[in-house]
C-alpha cells in the first residue's frame, strides 16, 4: 500500500469563544435546578468555553453542512481543489434525514464532481472517516482525499425541543441522562487533508495505522437520539410510533447519554490500548504526544492505577488537548485537536502522535498512530 | 536477592501480565451480562428465587476454593518458597467463606439442608475439575491467573451485586454478608495478588501461562452462572 500522509489541516469554529457564564443565553433557560446541574457538569468537565452556531434567539446563519464545508474551503486554500477526489464526512446528526451530510458538504466546498462517502455515528464517526479517507489514497484510487467532522448540537438543546414533552418533569428539569450533554456538547468543525506524499515545505504527518472497534456485541445503546425508552429500558425507534408528533411528545428527539454505562465502558476501551501496546503498535513510552478525545482528570483513579499496573500510563505531560477552551466538538474534536497541535510549532519531526478517540453511543473505541515527518518551518 | 529486586528485574514481564490479564477480565466482564441471572440483576428485575439459586450454586464452588488453593501449595518447590506462604496464608483466609454464604441462604429465606445437600452444577463440576488437575501439576504458577478471576470477582462485582440484590429485593445485610464482604475486602487480596505476580513471573512461557490459565476459569466461572441448577 501506498504511505499516506496528513498534509494539511483546518478548522471553522462559529462566532467568539462563549464563557461558562454565557452558555444559557445560547442553548436556552429551562430552570434554575437545570442550570444548577449544569454548573455541576461544568466543574466535572472543566470546559471553560466553547463556540455556538445558534443564535442566543433561537436562530442561526449555519447548518452543520455549512461549518464543515467552511473548514474544507480551508484546506482548498492550501491545495488545488482538482488534485482532490474524495470526500469523506463525520458527523452526529446530519441537517436532514436524507440525503447523507457529505453531499451538502460538497456542495458547500467549492470540490468538483468527487467521490464521497457519508460517515454517521457519534465521536468515533470522526475516524471512521479518516480511516476510509486515507484506504482510498493508500489504495491508489486518489492522491488526495479529504476527512472532516462536523457538528452543530447546540440547536437540539433550546428549550422548544423540550417543552410540552414526556422528558421535562414538572419543576422544569431533565433527567441527567438528558440535561448531561447540554452543558457538553457545543459546535464547530475541522478537517484534514490526506495525500500519497509529504507537504513540499513544512510538517507533514505519516498515517502509520488506525484501529476502529465496536462493541456493540455486549454493550446496549449509551447515547441515543430518536428513540423512545419504555420503562423496560428498550428502545423503540421514533418512526414505529403513531406519528412524528407522537414520537417527539415522548420525548424521542432528545438526545439522551447515560452516565454510568459510561464509566462501565472506560476499561473496555483501555482494554483495547493493551490490545494494540501487544500487538506492537503502540509503545506508551515511545510515544510524544497523546492526543485524547477525553480528559487524563476524568480517568478515574482505579484506570489510572490498572493502566499503569500494565505499563499503559502515558505520564500527563505528553497528553495535548483543546477541549477546555475548544469544547466538546463531538465528530469534529480529534481533527480540532491535529490542527491546533500541527499550529502550535510544538511539533518536531521524528515525533509519534498518538490518537485515541472513544465513543460511547454503543461503545467503540479508535486508536491512530502518526508520525511527523518534513521540516519545521 | 530481595522481592523488589525480582520485581525490577522482571517489570515488563509482569506488565505484559497485567496487560492480558485486564483483556481477559474485560471479555469476562462484559460477557457476565448476557449471563441470564446477572442480565436480570442488571436490569432491576432478580427475584428471591434466583438470589437463593445462585448462592445455593455458588457455595458448592467455594467450599473447594481453599482444598486446590492449598493442593497448589502443596506442589510449588523449593524455589517458590515465599509464593507457597502467600497461597497457604490465602487458604486459611478464605476455607470458612463458605459458611457465610450457608447463613445468607437462610437469611434469604432458603432452608438450611437444600444448600448443604445441593450437588455441584454443571459448570461448577468443569470449574472444579480444572482447578484440582491444574493445582497438581509440578509448580502451578498459572493458578495466580485463576485467582486473578476469582478474586477479581470478588473486588469489583461483588459489592455492587450486593447492594443491588439487597435493593431489589429488600433483603437485611445479614441476607447479603458474603458478597458484601468480599467487596469490602478483596482490594487487599488484589494488592498481595500484585506482589505474588511479580514473585511467579520471571519468563515470557510462565506470563502467558498464567494469562491462560485465567482465560479457562472466567470462561468456566461463566458456564457456572449459566448453568445454575443443572446438575
Amino acid at each position: 500500500m501506498q504511505p499516506v500522509y496528513v498534509t494539511a489541516t483546518a478548522q471553522c469554529l462559529p462566532g467568539a469563544p462563549v464563557g461558562n457564564d454565557r452558555m444559557a443565553d445560547y442553548i436556552g433557560r429551562l430552570s434554575p435546578e437545570a442550570e444548577r446541574l449544569g454548573r455541576l457538569t461544568l466543574r466535572q468537565n472543566r470546559i471553560r468555553s466553547r463556540h455556538y452556531a445558534i443564535r442566543p434567539d433561537g436562530g442561526s446563519d449555519w447548518t452543520v453542512a455549512k461549518l464543515a464545508g467552511t473548514a474544507v474551503r480551508g484546506l482548498l486554500d492550501q491545495v488545488d481543489a482538482a488534485r482532490v477526489g474524495f470526500l469523506a464526512s463525520a458527523t452526529t446528526q446530519n441537517d436532514l434525514l436524507v440525503p447523507g451530510l457529505a453531499s451538502g458538504v460538497h456542495a458547500e466546498s467549492g470540490l468538483p464532481p468527487i467521490e464521497l462517502a457519508s460517515l454517521q455515528s457519534v465521536c468515533a464517526s470522526s475516524m471512521m472517516a479518516f480511516k476510509t479517507a486515507a484506504l482510498q489514497v493508500a489504495a491508489g484510487e486518489h492522491a488526495a482525499a479529504i476527512a472532516v467532522g462536523a457538528e452543530f448540537s447546540s440547536r437540539y438543546f433550546r428549550p422548544g425541543h423540550y417543552h410540552g414533552t414526556a422528558t421535562m418533569r414538572a419543576d422544569g428539569t431533565l433527567p441527567g441522562d438528558a440535561e448531561f450533554l447540554r452543558w457538553t456538547l457545543s459546535d464547530g468543525a475541522a478537517a484534514l487533508l490526506i495525500e500519497d506524499k509529504p507537504a513540499e515545505r513544512g510538517l507533514s504527518l505519516r498515517i502509520d495505522w488506525i484501529s476502529l472497534r465496536s462493541f456493540a456485541d455486549r454493550f446496549a445503546p449509551c447515547m441515543t437520539g430518536g428513540a423512545i425508552r419504555g420503562e423496560d429500558g428498550s428502545l423503540t425507534p421514533w418512526s414505529l410510533r403513531e406519528g412524528a408528533p407522537v414520537a417527539a411528545a415522548a420525548g424521542a428527539f432528545q438526545l439522551r447519554q447515560d452516565v454510568e454505562a459510561l464509566h462501565r465502558m472506560l476499561p473496555v476501551w483501555m482494554g483495547e490500548f493493551m490490545r494494540l501496546v501487544d500487538e506492537g503498535r503502540i509503545d506508551p513510552n515511545a510515544v510524544d504526544w497523546f492526543l485524547c478525545h477525553f480528559s487524563a482528570h476524568s480517568l478515574r483513579e482505579e484506570m489510572v492505577k490498572l493502566a499503569t499496573r500494565a505499563g499503559c500510563m502515558i505520564p500527563e505531560e505528553r497528553w495535548f488537548t483543546n477541549i477546555y477552551e475548544k469544547g466538546n466538538v463531538g465528530a469534529a474534536a480529534i481533527f480540532l485537536m491535529i490542527d491546533d497541535l500541527m499550529r502550535s510549532g510544538r511539533l518536531e519531526p521524528g515525533q509519534r502522535i498518538l490518537l485515541a478517540v472513544p465513543e460511547s453511543g454503543q461503545c467503540i473505541m479508535a486508536y491512530a498512530g502518526l508520525t511527523v515527518v518534513g521540516e519545521k518551518q | 536477592m530481595t522481592a523488589i529486586a525480582i520485581a525490577e528485574d522482571n517489570r515488563a514481564l509482569v506488565e505484559r501480565t497485567h496487560r492480558g490479564l485486564a483483556q481477559v477480565w474485560i471479555d469476562f466482564e462484559s460477557a457476565l451480562v448476557q449471563v441470564p441471572v446477572i442480565a436480570r440483576l442488571t436490569a432491576g428485575k432478580l427475584r428471591r428465587e434466583d438470589y437463593l439459586s445462585l448462592l445455593r450454586n455458588l457455595r458448592q464452588q467455594v467450599v473447594e476454593g481453599s482444598r486446590w488453593i492449598s493442593r497448589a501449595a502443596s506442589n510449588l518447590g523449593p524455589e517458590h518458597e515465599e509464593l507457597r506462604s502467600l497461597f497457604v496464608r490465602h487458604a486459611v483466609a478464605e476455607h470458612r467463606d463458605y459458611r457465610m454464604l450457608e447463613k445468607n441462604y437462610v437469611a434469604a429465606g432458603g432452608v438450611l439442608e437444600d444448600i448443604l445437600g445441593a450437588q455441584k452444577n454443571i459448570g461448577s463440576e468443569a470449574l472444579s475439575a480444572f482447578m484440582y488437575q491444574a493445582a497438581s501439576k509440578p509448580d502451578p504458577l498459572g493458578m495466580l491467573g485463576a485467582m486473578f478471576v476469582i478474586e477479581g470477582l470478588g473486588e469489583r462485582l461483588a459489592l455492587p451485586w450486593s447492594q443491588a440484590i439487597k435493593a431489589q429485593l429488600d433483603l437485611d445485610n445479614e441476607a447479603v454478608s458474603f458478597l458484601a464482604y468480599h467487596g469490602a475486602n478483596d482490594g487487599d487480596h488484589l494488592d498481595m495478588f500484585d506482589h505474588a505476580l511479580a514473585l511467579a513471573v520471571r519468563d515470557i512461557a510462565t506470563a502467558d501461562d498464567v494469562v491462560r490459565h485465567a482465560r479457562i476459569v472466567a470462561r468456566l466461572y461463566r458456564l457456572q452462572l449459566e448453568e445454575l441448577d443443572h446438575v
